[in-house]
């Protein structure tokens, strides 16, 4: 059976030209950059290369503004606590709801050391109130952590113009963004649009690298300190030895996503409308989650009403299709989404969740085929709901009512 | 995360949703014995239903004959209820002969659940006591007299601990002695209390202190992993130390009278979303709010008639 891979905001295929630029840093230039002999070049000439390119890519920032790190996780506990312990006179920090936990849970861990965390709400279609944000900023903010995408529901949020906002009322704020899902997808400039983000994270295999490789920038002056301690790479800020192979490898998947980034958006950014728009022709009571706000192009959350997200997940990979679902079934934890709570998609659908994340390797007849096998999926799981009326096709009255909960 | 399930439990599943004959999808009307569990907040819910071929004389010789099901929720779920239909109508029972299926048979009979799935066999279980009870009222049985313990009323009157999935004390009191639960990750898979927002893990009259009374306190638990700040959405204000409402007024009063009548003329309008110290938030609306020399319109125009009238330190700040 031939797999349909949709689920590129959880992890990506690694590309082929990505591979083959790896390889040789792991059998021939396999020595330690920090090395002193001739042999040791290659692979600190690589590193330096990497760095370079990257930088360039993010609007021709300098390249010690870029760290490698192992991956978007580091990243986010590095920019964070890093700006926490740098600065021990500003005790309020200011970050959202939907945040990936790699930001939500460190902002608690900062709570618990006693800093004041404001985590501000979105509405019904997953945007930030800019006013609220506005009133939350503090005479004692330190540190504003702001999404750049939702890696759920894909929902985009301004950060050009919230970090700028911040600059405006106080530069001594310090403004992280989270860009693991955007980057590659959306413009980032870092001397444009962008400049007035101080600390931007993301990390390799969201864009067809491999696991294990992310990077953070820090912009030159942040008052922030180093989070890995040990040895001298990265000038320093974070130590071990560089993972010379997979930073070969981020490079060649950034060279990728930004040279074909206008391209993809375009095609992708079809394939994605043609499945919300099918799925919602032919099936009731679905409704895609963030619908009203600027989203991702890859990203679709559909929320089905009336049924559980893992009984979905289990026929689609019957049928080679791997997605996933803000469904408490499939978190091990219980617990719905609380991107999707934020949003306060109503219990009916929560548990219903399903995310198709598309990339640029998705094909047209892919498309079409889940377009085929999806409607009768929930249309099977609804006969045995007992929530829904299934003669009729609609739910029970008495379950709209639930709606409202 | 991918469930490990067993292909017993597949292959439930699989007939299930794809309506084979010999499954139990459905509900029968008039049923004998009606029960329900969970319900669609906490991710899952079952209505089971039942007939009887009735005895004539003696109710409680009734003999379940067939039994259907409906079910919101996961792979294992939908099999737990498909296999207590089977075991029900299989077993030639009584109704009160049926009570002897505990949700241990019923994750025999799937060949096992993982940990984190057991709710759904509990759920399968609940269930069917519900349904027997219901059968109870309308047969007119006395199940006290008879030695069966089974209280409804447990979910509707005792003090609820765990908020998310709405249980209450002498619930998981039972349940906690029934199923043998002694830690809080043991109730958290097998009744789900405790697995949503964990915050009624270690509060007074919570989770360990109501496994402590039963099982003593030098069983303790593991500890629980902190909690994800939902209902945090409230955004704290600190304008206390500046005394805005003499500052507040001027400013609008300067934009009134300078600043508005400019704007309104070419279709625009400007609203102060909020006011800091000397820094000043606002937006264009109207025309101007897609105007190319927006930009300027704030610096030149609105920040130098409050500069001019109010305060040069004021800046304007564009939201």
């Amino acid at each position: 059976m031939q797999t349909i891979y949709v689920d590129n905001n959880a992890t990506t295929q690694v590309a082929q030209e990505v591979y083959e630029v790896m390889l040789p840093y792991l059998t021939s230039d396999y020595f330690n950059p920090s090395s002193m002999y001739e042999q040791a070049r290659g692979a600190s000439t690589a590193v330096s290369k990497a760095r370079a390119t990257i930088a360039g890519f993010l609007g021709g920032i300098h390249p010690d503004e870029i760290l490698f790190t192992s991956c978007a996780t580091e990243s986010n506990n590095a920019a964070i606590f890093g700006v926490a312990s740098a600065n021990p006179n500003r005790r309020h920090v200011m970050t959202t709801a939907v945040e990936h936990p790699a930001v939500l849970e460190v902002c608690l861990e900062l709570e618990r050391r006693g800093f004041e965390v404001t985590f501000l709400p979105v509405d019904t279609s997953g945007n930030l109130d800019v006013g609220g944000f506005v009133r939350a900023l503090r005479p004692d903010t330190l540190l504003v952590s702001i999404m750049h995408a939702n890696n759920e529901t894909g929902v985009i949020f301004p950060v050009e113009e919230l970090s700028r906002i911040c600059k405006e009322t106080d530069p001594s704020i310090i403004f992280h963004t989270d860009a693991t899902q955007s980057l590659g997808k959306l413009p980032i400039d870092l001397r444009g649009a962008f400049r007035h983000v101080d600390l931007l994270s993301f990390s390799g295999h969201k864009l067809h690298a491999p696991k294990g490789v992310g990077a953070l920038y820090v912009k030159r002056d942040t008052c922030w300190h180093p989070f890995m301690m040990g040895g001298h790479q990265e000038k320093g800020r974070r130590a071990g030895t560089e993972n010379v192979p997979y930073v070969v490898g981020l490079e060649k998947a950034c060279e990728l996503a930004f040279q074909n980034r206008e391209a993809d958006y375009e095609r992708v950014g079809k394939l994605r409308d043609r499945l919300a728009q099918a799925l919602q022709e032919m099936i009731p009571c679905l409704q895609v989650n963030g619908r009203d706000a600027p989203r991702l192009h890859t990203t679709l959350n559909l929320a089905c009403h009336y049924v559980e997200g893992e009984g979905i997940l289990y026929q689609l990979s019957a049928h080679g299709i791997c997605a996933s679902s803000g469904s408490a079934c499939t978190s091990g934890s219980l617990k719905p989404s609380h991107v999707l709570r934020a949003m306060k998609v109503p219990f009916t659908a929560v548990h219903g969740s399903v995310r198709f994340s598309l990339s640029r390797y998705n094909t047209e007849q892919e498309i079409e085929r889940i377009i085929e096998v999806f409607p009768r999926i929930v249309s099977n799981l609804r006969k045995l709901s007992p929530y829904w009326d299934d003669r009729n096709n609609r739910p029970r009255p008495e379950a709209k009512e639930l709606e409202n909960r | 995360m991918a469930w490990e399930y067993s292909e017993k439990t597949k292959q439930l599943f699989t007939d299930a949703v794809q309506g084979k004959p010999g499954t139990h999808l459905g509900e029968i009307e008039n049923p004998d014995g009606l029960g329900e569990h969970g319900s669609i907040t906490c991710g899952d819910a079952l209505r089971f239903t039942f007939r009887v071929r009735r005895h004539q004389t003696d109710p409680t010789q009734d003999v379940i004959t067939e039994a259907r099901y409906l079910t919101f929720g996961c792979t294992s779920a939908i099999a737990a209820s498909e296999a207590l239909c089977l075991m029900v109508e299989d077993g030639d029972y009584t109704p009160i002969g049926a009570l002897k299926i505990t949700n241990a048979d019923i994750v025999d009979f799937l060949d096992g659940l993982p940990e984190q799935k057991i709710h759904c066999s509990v759920m399968g279980a609940e269930a069917l006591r519900a349904a027997v009870f219901n059968w109870a009222q309308k047969r007119g049985v006395d199940l006290k007299k008879l030695g069966v313990d089974i209280q409804p009323e447990e979910q509707q009157d005792g003090r609820v601990v765990c908020q998310c999935f709405g249980l209450t004390e002498p619930y998981l009191r039972r349940k906690i002695k029934e199923l043998n639960l002694h830690t809080i990750p043991q109730i958290s898979n097998a009744i789900k209390a405790g697995g949503a927002c964990m915050s009624c893990h270690h509060t007074p009259g919570g989770l360990q202190d109501i496994l402590d009374d039963i099982w003593g306190p030098e069983e303790s638990a593991a500890a629980s992993a902190p909690a994800l700040p939902d209902g945090k959405g409230a955004v704290s204000e600190s304008d206390a130390q500046i005394s805005p409402y003499q500052f507040s007024k001027k400013v609008e009063k300067v934009i009134e009278e300078h600043v508005r009548p400019m704007l309104q003329r070419d279709g625009g309008d400007l609203e102060i979303v909020d006011i800091k110290d000397t820094a000043v938030y606002c937006r264009l609306v109207g025309a101007c709010a897609t105007c190319a020399v927006a930009g300027t319109t704030m610096k030149l125009l609105v920040e130098q008639a409050l500069k001019d009238h109010v305060d040069e330190r004021i800046r304007v700040i564009a939201v």
